[in-house]
C-alpha cells in the first residue's frame, strides 16, 4: 500500500507507447507540406504574394547589376573624355546622373519587392502556428486520459513549443530563402556566363568547393550540438539531483564530491561547448575564404582581360557584384533545405499528435437521471484492462447505495484507483455495465456524469493563479464568501490568512511555499465547493497528519450527510465507520461487508487491520 | 561593389539565430522570473559580477579583439587591392603589377579569414569558460548555503540560474565579443581606408557611419523591451501547457476543458500577437538597412564620379568604397540582433549575483571542537528555540530535551508542529535563534561541520536517492563498506526486494529512486543510513510510506542492531513510537508533554489525542 499506487497502475499502460526520439527527416513529406497548406487556409495569399515578391526582387537585382555595367562604363568614358579635353569633369542629369538615377531606381525596386515579401511573411508563420496550437489545444481534451497517463508530460508541451517554432522558423526563413537562392544563382549564372565563360566555370568550381565545406561543417555542427545537448542534459539531472537532495547531500557529507562531479561535467560542457559554438560560427567565415580566394583568381584573369581590352571597366564591377550575390546562395540552398526537412519532420510529430485517437463521441440522445441524483452506482459484472490482452477487472459487481459510505482497501496495484477510473470514465470499460440511479453511464454526457462527481486526488493539482481561484475552480462562479465557507470547513482557511496575501495570493507553478498536506487541503476546499451529489476521496488524506484528517472527514461527513461516498485511504482508522468495505487484489474484490463483518470473516481484511493496529 | 547579398544572407541567419536561441530556452520553465526587469541596483550588481567574471580573461579578450583587427583589415583589404587591380589594369599598366595585386588580395584573404576563425575559436572558448565560472561559482555557493537561504530560492529558481541562466550568460558573451565588439573597428578601419583613398569620400563614410549608428540607437531601444517580453509570453504558455497536460483527470472531473481551452488560446493569442510584432521590427529593420544602402551606394557613386573627374581618384576605386559602406551596414545590423538579447541576459546575471551575495550563515567556527567518544548523552536540546527570519512566531519555542545511546527517543506531533526541525537543527541545517543544541559533548555550532555530521546518519523525510546503482548510493554512507555489509544493511532495513533484482546491488536508480515505490525508497534509504556506524541515528518520517507489518518488522530489526547508539524517530503513527524509551510530543513547536507511552496515556491531553485519532472505528480502543 505505497503512496505511488496510482503511479504503479498507470505504468502498466506505458508499455509500448514512449515517446519516439526526434527524428530529423520527415517520413512523408509531400502529405505533410499538404497538410500545412491546408492548415494555412486563409493565409495562402501570403505565400503566393511572398513567392511572387521574391522571385521580383531577385529579376530587379540581376538587372540593376547588369545596368550597373553600362552605367560604369558611361561614366568613365565621360570621365575619359573629360580628361582628354582638360575640361573640369561635373556629373549632371545630362551625361550619366539621369542613368545613376535610374540606376537607384532599379535597386529601389528590389528593395520594394524585397521589403513586401519580408513584411508579408512577418506574420504568416505565427499565424499558422496559432492556427495549429488552438487545434492542439482543442485536441487535449478531447484525448483519452490513457493518453496522458502514458506519456511524460514534456513531450505534448513540446510539439506546441520547439517543434512549431521549428516549423514557424522554417516557415518564415527557409521557404522564402530557398526560392531566393534557387533563382538567384540562375539568374547570376546566366549573366555572368554572358559575359566570360571560362571565368565562370572557375567561379562554379570554387562554389562548390564551398558549398561542400558547407555541408561537410554542417553536419560535424549538427553532431557537436547533439554532444553539447547531452553533456548539458547529464549535468542538468546532476545539479537537479544535488538540489533536491540537498538534505542527504548535506548530511553524508557529500559536498567535495557533488562538486567534483558537477565540475567534471561542466568542464566537459566547456568543451564540447565551445567546439559547437566555434564551428556554427565558423562555417560563414570558411566559405567567405573560399569566394576570396575565386576574387583572387578571377580578379587576376578579369585583369588580364581589361588589358587586353577583352573587359571593360563596367563589365569588370558588374561581374564581381554579380559573383557576391551568387555565393551567398550557394552556401544557403544546403542550410535552408535541412531546415525545411528539419521543420516538415516536426510538423509531422505535431500532426501525430492531432491524429492520435480521440474519446468516444457522447451519445447523440444522451439520457440523464432524474434530479435530484440520488446516488446509486452499480457495478455489474465490470471487466477491463488497461491493455485489453491483460485484462486486470474480470468480474467486478457491487452496489453503493445513496449515502452509502463505501470504502476501497488492498495493496498497492490492486486496482483500487483504476475503480474510479472507469466510475469517472477516465477509461472505458471492456464489459458489462456501470449505472448511476439506474442508468447505464456510457448513456449519459460525460460531462453530465462527471458533474454529479466530486474528486480529491493524492496527486494534487494547483494551477497558476490565486488561492481564491484554485479552490473555485470546483464552482464557477463561486462567491468570495462561499469559497471561505469552502476553506474553512477543509480546515486550511488559517493557513489561506498567514500567507502573504491571503486568498489573493498567487500559486506559482512550484509553489514551494505550500506543503504536499496543505495542498491537499486547497483540492478537498475545491471539491467541497462543487457540492457533487458524490464524492471521491482517493488517498485524499494521506499527506495530512491523522489529527487534522479526523477533523476534515468529521467536516466532511457533514457535508456528506445523504451523498454517496467512495474512500480509498491506506490508513484504516478512516474507514472502519464505512457502509461497505471492498477488498480488492488483483483488480478484483475479494472482500465485501462492513468492519465488523469483515473482522469476524477472519479474511484479508482482518489480517490488514491487525498489521496496522499490532 | 558586391557582397550585398551574402550580407543580408548573414543578418537574416544572425536573426535566426537569435530566435532560435529564445525557442530553445522554452524547454525551461522556470524562465518566469528571467522576464522581469531589473532595477539599477541589480544592473549594479551584474556588471560588478560581469567584471569579475572577466577578470581573470582580460589576456584572451585582447587577442580576440587583435585577432578581429586582422580580421576586418583583411576583409577592407580585399575590396581595396581588387580595385587597386582594376585601376592598374585600366591605367595601363602590366600583368606584374595586376599579379602584385593579387598576392596582396591573397595575404589580405588569408589574414582576414584566418583571423576570423581564429578570433571565433577564442572566444567560443573565452563564452564556455566565463560561463563554466559562472556556473561552479553558483553551485558551489548553493552547497555553502543553509537550509533556509536556499529555500529563500526555491529549488526550481536555483536550477534555472545554475543552469540556463548562465547559457544566456554565456551566449551574450559570445555574441557581444563576435558581433559587438567589431563594429568600433570596422568603423574606424574603414574610414581610415576611405580618407586614404579620397579624404572627401572619408567625410561622406564618417557621415554615414554617424546616421546608421543614430538609426541602431533607436531601433535597439524600442525593439529590446518587445523582444524581453516575448520570453514572458513563452514562459507563460509553457506554464498553461504544463498545467493542462499535467491536470487533464481534474479539468475532466470538473467538466473544465472548454474552461482550460480558452485560458490555453489566450495565451497562445498574447504570444502570437508579440512575435508577430517582433518579426515586424526584424523585417522593417532589415528592409531599412537595405534602403540605406541604395541611398549610400548612389550617393558614393555620384560623389565618387566627381572626385575621379577631379583627379583626387580613380574610378575603380568607386566599389571599394561601396563595399565599405555595406561592410559598414552589416556590422551594425549584426550588433543590433545581439544588444536586443542584452537585457535579458543582464537580468540572469543580476539573478546569480543575488546568489553569490549570499553569505553563508553555518559554517565551521574559527576553531573547532573535536567531537567527544562514547558520551552518554549523545545529544541535547537545551532551551533550543529557532525563529525564521521575517516569521512572527517561533518554529520551535524552549525545546529542551536529552538523546540518550541505546534508547529510542521518538517525536509525536501533527504536521507542522516542527518535528523535522528537530532533526535539522542536530545536523545543523539550522541554527538555534535561542538556546544551544548540543552534540557528543559540544554546542553543534564549536564542532566542525564535517565531524558533526560524521556522527550522525539519517534518513530524511522525503528518501531520495542518487542516480546510479544500489551500492553507489548505500556507500554514500561510508564509502569504504563492503558488499556483506551492504547486504546485512538491507537485510536490516527489510529491503529483501533487492535481491530478487536480477543485478543485485548493481540494480540501477533513477533520478530520486523514482524507480522505485515509495515504500522501497525508504527502506533503501534507511539502509544507507545504517552502512554508516554513528553515535546517532535519525529517522525523519522514514517509515510512513511502509506498511504496518514491515513497519514492525524494521523497528524490530532496528532495535537489535543500533542498540549501541541513540536513535531519534520523528513518526506519525503511533504504532511506530509506542515503545520508544522517551516520547516528546510536539506541538506548534513547544513541547506539550515528554515521557513513555503509559506516562504520556496518563498527563498528556495532546497525547491522548492523537492515539485516539488514530484508533477510532469499532474494539480498537484496546489494540495490544
Amino acid at each position: 500500500m505505497s503512496a505511488s499506487g496510482n503511479e504503479q497502475e498507470r505504468q502498466q499502460t506505458q508499455q509500448g507507447t514512449g515517446s519516439a526520439p526526434a527524428a530529423n527527416r520527415p517520413t512523408d513529406p509531400k502529405a505533410c507540406a499538404k497538410r500545412l497548406w491546408e492548415a494555412a487556409r486563409g493565409q495562402r495569399w501570403r505565400v503566393v504574394v511572398a513567392i511572387l515578391s521574391a522571385v521580383m526582387y531577385v529579376l530587379f537585382t540581376v538587372w540593376a547589376v547588369a545596368y550597373s555595367a553600362g552605367l560604369v562604363d558611361l561614366l568613365w568614358e565621360g570621365i575619359k573624355r573629360a580628361f582628354e579635353t582638360g575640361t573640369p569633369y561635373q556629373l549632371d542629369l545630362t551625361d550619366g546622373g539621369m542613368q545613376l538615377l535610374i540606376y537607384g531606381a532599379l535597386w529601389t525596386g528590389a528593395w520594394a519587392f524585397y521589403s513586401v515579401q519580408s513584411l508579408v511573411m512577418s506574420s504568416f508563420a505565427e499565424r499558422l502556428n496559432l492556427q495549429l496550437r488552438k487545434q492542439i489545444s482543442a485536441k487535449l481534451g478531447r484525448l483519452p486520459l490513457r493518453y496522458f497517463d502514458s506519456r511524460q508530460p514534456g513531450d505534448t508541451i513540446s510539439r506546441a513549443t520547439n517543434d512549431l517554432d521549428k516549423v514557424s522558423q522554417a516557415m518564415q526563413r527557409g521557404l522564402l530563402q530557398l526560392i531566393i537562392a534557387a533563382t538567384m544563382l540562375l539568374g547570376c549564372a546566366v549573366c555572368m556566363l554572358m559575359y566570360s565563360v571560362p571565368l565562370t566555370l572557375a567561379f562554379v568550381a570554387f562554389s562548390l568547393a564551398g558549398a561542400a565545406i558547407t555541408y561537410f561543417v554542417s553536419h560535424r555542427t549538427l553532431d557537436a550540438v547533439a554532444r553539447r545537448q547531452a553533456v548539458l542534459g547529464r549535468l542538468t539531472s546532476e545539479v537537479e539531483e544535488s538540489y533536491s537532495g540537498r538534505a542527504v547531500v548535506k548530511a553524508f557529507g557529500l559536498e567535495g564530491k557533488t562538486l567534483e562531479r558537477v565540475g567534471a561535467d561542466a568542464d566537459e560542457f566547456v568543451c564540447e561547448s565551445a567546439h559547437a559554438d566555434f564551428l556554427t560560427n565558423a562555417v560563414g567565415p570558411m566559405v567567405r575564404f573560399v569566394m576570396r580566394l575565386a576574387q583572387v583568381c578571377i580578379g587576376l584573369g578579369a585583369g588580364a582581360l581589361v588589358i587586353s581590352g577583352g573587359m571593360s571597366v563596367g563589365v569588370f564591377q558588374a561581374y564581381f557584384q554579380y559573383m557576391a550575390e551568387a555565393s551567398g546562395p550557394m552556401t544557403e540552398l544546403s542550410l535552408s533545405y535541412n531546415m525545411l526537412q528539419g521543420a516538415l519532420a516536426a510538423a509531422e510529430r505535431v500532426f501525430a499528435f492531432l491524429d492520435e485517437e480521440e474519446v468516444s463521441a457522447d451519445p447523440e440522445h444522451p439520457i440523464a437521471p432524474a434530479e435530484p441524483v440520488r446516488g446509486r452506482v452499480c457495478f455489474e459484472h465490470v471487466r477491463f484492462g488497461y491493455d485489453p490482452a491483460h485484462p486486470l477487472m474480470r468480474d467486478v459487481s457491487f452496489v453503493a447505495e445513496p449515502g452509502q459510505k463505501v470504502a476501497i482497501v488492498g495493496q498497492t496495484g490492486a486496482g483500487k484507483t483504476t475503480l474510479v477510473n472507469l466510475l469517472m470514465r477516465f477509461y472505458e470499460i471492456d464489459g458489462g455495465r456501470i449505472t448511476l440511479d439506474g442508468v447505464d453511464t456510457r448513456h449519459m454526457t460525460r460531462q453530465a456524469l462527471r458533474h454529479e462527481f466530486g474528486m480529491v486526488l493524492q496527486d494534487t493539482w494547483l494551477f497558476e493563479g490565486t488561492v481564491a481561484e484554485n479552490i473555485a475552480y470546483g464552482r464557477l462562479g463561486a462567491t468570495r464568501e462561499e469559497v471561505e465557507a469552502a476553506a474553512r470547513a477543509a480546515h486550511v482557511d488559517f493557513f489561506i490568512r498567514t500567507l502573504p496575501h491571503g486568498y489573493d495570493t498567487m500559486l506559482t507553478s512550484d509553489a514551494e511555499g505550500v506543503s504536499q498536506g496543505q495542498r491537499q487541503l486547497l483540492t478537498i476546499a475545491r471539491a467541497m465547493l462543487a457540492d457533487p451529489a458524490i464524492l471521491i476521496l482517493d488517498e485524499a488524506t494521506s499527506s495530512v497528519d491523522t489529527r487534522t484528517e479526523q477533523a476534515i472527514v468529521r467536516a466532511m461527513e457533514a457535508i456528506m450527510e445523504n451523498r454517496t461516498s467512495f474512500v480509498i485511504a491506506h490508513r484504516l482508522s478512516t474507514i472502519v465507520d464505512a457502509d461497505l468495505i471492498l477488498v480488492m487484489d488483483h483488480g478484483n474484490i475479494i472482500e465485501k461487508g462492513t468492519h465488523e463483518e469483515l473482522l469476524a470473516a477472519g479474511g484479508a481484511y482482518a489480517e490488514l487491520y491487525r498489521s496496522q493496529f499490532a | 561593389m558586391s557582397d550585398r547579398d551574402t550580407r543580408e544572407a548573414d543578418v537574416r541567419e544572425a536573426d535566426a539565430t537569435a530566435k532560435a536561441e529564445l525557442a530553445a530556452e522554452q524547454e525551461d520553465e522556470e524562465q518566469v522570473e528571467a522576464s522581469s526587469h531589473i532595477g539599477a541596483y541589480s544592473r549594479k550588481q551584474a556588471f560588478a559580477l560581469l567584471k569579475r567574471l572577466l577578470a581573470p580573461y582580460w589576456p584572451r579578450v585582447l587577442a580576440t579583439l587583435g585577432l578581429m583587427v586582422c580580421d576586418i583589415v583583411g576583409m577592407l583589404y580585399v575590396p581595396t587591392e581588387l580595385s587597386a587591380m582594376l585601376n592598374s589594369a585600366i591605367s595601363g599598366a602590366g600583368m606584374d603589377v595586376v599579379w602584385r595585386h593579387g598576392i596582396a588580395m591573397l595575404i589580405a584573404a588569408l589574414v582576414g579569414s584566418g583571423g576570423c576563425i581564429a578570433s571565433y575559436w577564442v572566444a567560443s572558448r573565452l563564452a564556455a569558460d566565463i560561463g563554466r565560472d559562472m556556473r561552479i561559482a553558483v553551485f558551489a555557493r548553493s552547497l555553502d548555503m543553509s537550509t533556509s537561504e536556499f529555500a529563500t530560492f526555491g529549488t526550481a529558481s536555483m536550477i534555472t540560474r545554475t543552469l540556463s541562466d548562465v547559457n544566456v550568460v554565456q551566449q551574450a558573451v559570445l555574441m557581444t565579443v563576435t558581433m559587438v565588439a567589431p563594429v568600433p573597428i570596422v568603423c574606424v578601419v574603414s574610414i581610415t581606408l576611405s580618407a586614404s583613398i579620397d579624404v572627401v569620400m572619408g567625410q561622406l563614410l564618417a557621415a554615414v557611419v554617424v546616421v546608421m549608428l543614430a538609426i541602431s540607437v533607436v531601433a535597439v531601444v524600442r525593439s529590446a523591451p518587445t523582444f524581453m517580453m516575448l520570453q514572458g509570453f513563452i514562459d507563460r504558455m509553457n506554464v498553461r501547457l504544463r498545467e493542462s497536460v499535467t491536470g487533464a483527470r481534474v479539468i475532466r472531473a470538473f467538466g473544465r476543458e472548454d474552461f482550460e481551452r480558452h485560458r490555453l488560446n489566450r495565451t497562445f493569442d498574447d504570444y502570437a500577437k508579440n512575435a508577430i510584432r517582433v518579426n515586424l521590427v526584424f523585417a522593417v529593420t532589415d528592409s531599412l538597412t537595405f534602403f540605406l544602402m541604395n541611398i549610400v551606394e548612389v550617393l558614393v557613386m555620384w560623389v565618387g564620379a566627381d572626385r575621379v573627374g577631379a583627379h583626387a581618384m580613380q574610378i575603380g576605386s568607386i566599389s571599394a568604397l561601396v563595399q565599405y559602406a555595406i561592410i559598414i551596414l552589416f556590422f551594425m545590423m549584426m550588433a543590433q540582433f545581439a544588444l536586443i538579447g542584452m537585457p535579458r541576459a543582464a537580468a540572469c546575471l543580476a539573478r546569480a549575483a543575488q546568489v553569490l551575495d549570499v553569505e553563508p550563515s553555518i559554517r565551521d567556527a574559527a576553531r573547532t571542537l573535536p567531537a567527544q567518544e562514547g558520551c552518554e548523552e549523545v545529544a541535547r536540546f537545551c532551551h533550543a528555540s529557532l525563529r525564521f527570519e521575517d516569521a512572527s512566531e517561533d518554529t520551535l519555542h524552549d525545546v529542551d530535551f536529552p538523546i540518550m545511546r541505546g534508547e529510542m527517543t521518538a517525536i509525536i506531533g501533527n504536521t507542522g508542529s516542527g518535528k523535522s526541525t528537530i532533526a535539522s537543527m542536530l545536523l545543523r541545517l539550522h541554527d538555534t535563534t535561542a538556546g544551544e543544541v548540543r552534540v557528543l559533548g559540544h554546542d553543534v555550532r564549536g564542532m566542525g561541520l564535517a565531524d558533526l555530521r560524521a556522527h550522525i546518519s539519517y534518513v530524511p523525510q522525503r528518501a531520495w536517492l542518487f542516480s546510479g546503482t544500489i551500492a553507489e548510493n548505500l556507500r554514500h554512507g561510508r564509502e569504504d563498506a563492503t558488499d556483506e555489509e551492504l547486504w546485512h544493511a538491507l537485510d536490516v532495513a527489510q529491503a529483501s526486494f533487492v535481491r530478487e533484482l536480477p543485478e543485485g546491488l548493481e540494480a540501477p536508480v533513477a533520478q530520486g529512486g523514482s524507480n522505485f515505490s515509495g515504500g522501497q525508497r525508504q527502506r533503501l534509504a534507511i539502509a544507507r543510513a545504517l552502512v554508516r556506524k554513528a553515535d546517532l541515528y535519525v529517522f525523519d518520517d522514514s517509515f510512513s510510506a511502509l506498511d504496518y507489518r514491515t513497519d514492525a518488522a524494521l523497528r524490530h530489526a532496528l532495535a537489535n542492531e543500533l542498540k549501541d547508539s541513540a536513535v531519534l524517530l520523528i513518526a506519525q503513527r503511533v504504532s511506530t513510537i509506542r515503545d520508544a524509551g522517551r516520547i516528546v510530543v510536539l506541538n506548534e513547536g513547544r513541547i506539550v508533554g515528554q515521557g513513555t507511552h503509559d506516562e504520556l496515556m496518563g498527563t498528556c491531553g495532546a497525547y491522548r489525542e492523537i492515539v485516539l485519532s488514530q484508533e477510532r472505528g469499532g474494539g480498537a480502543s484496546d489494540v495490544r
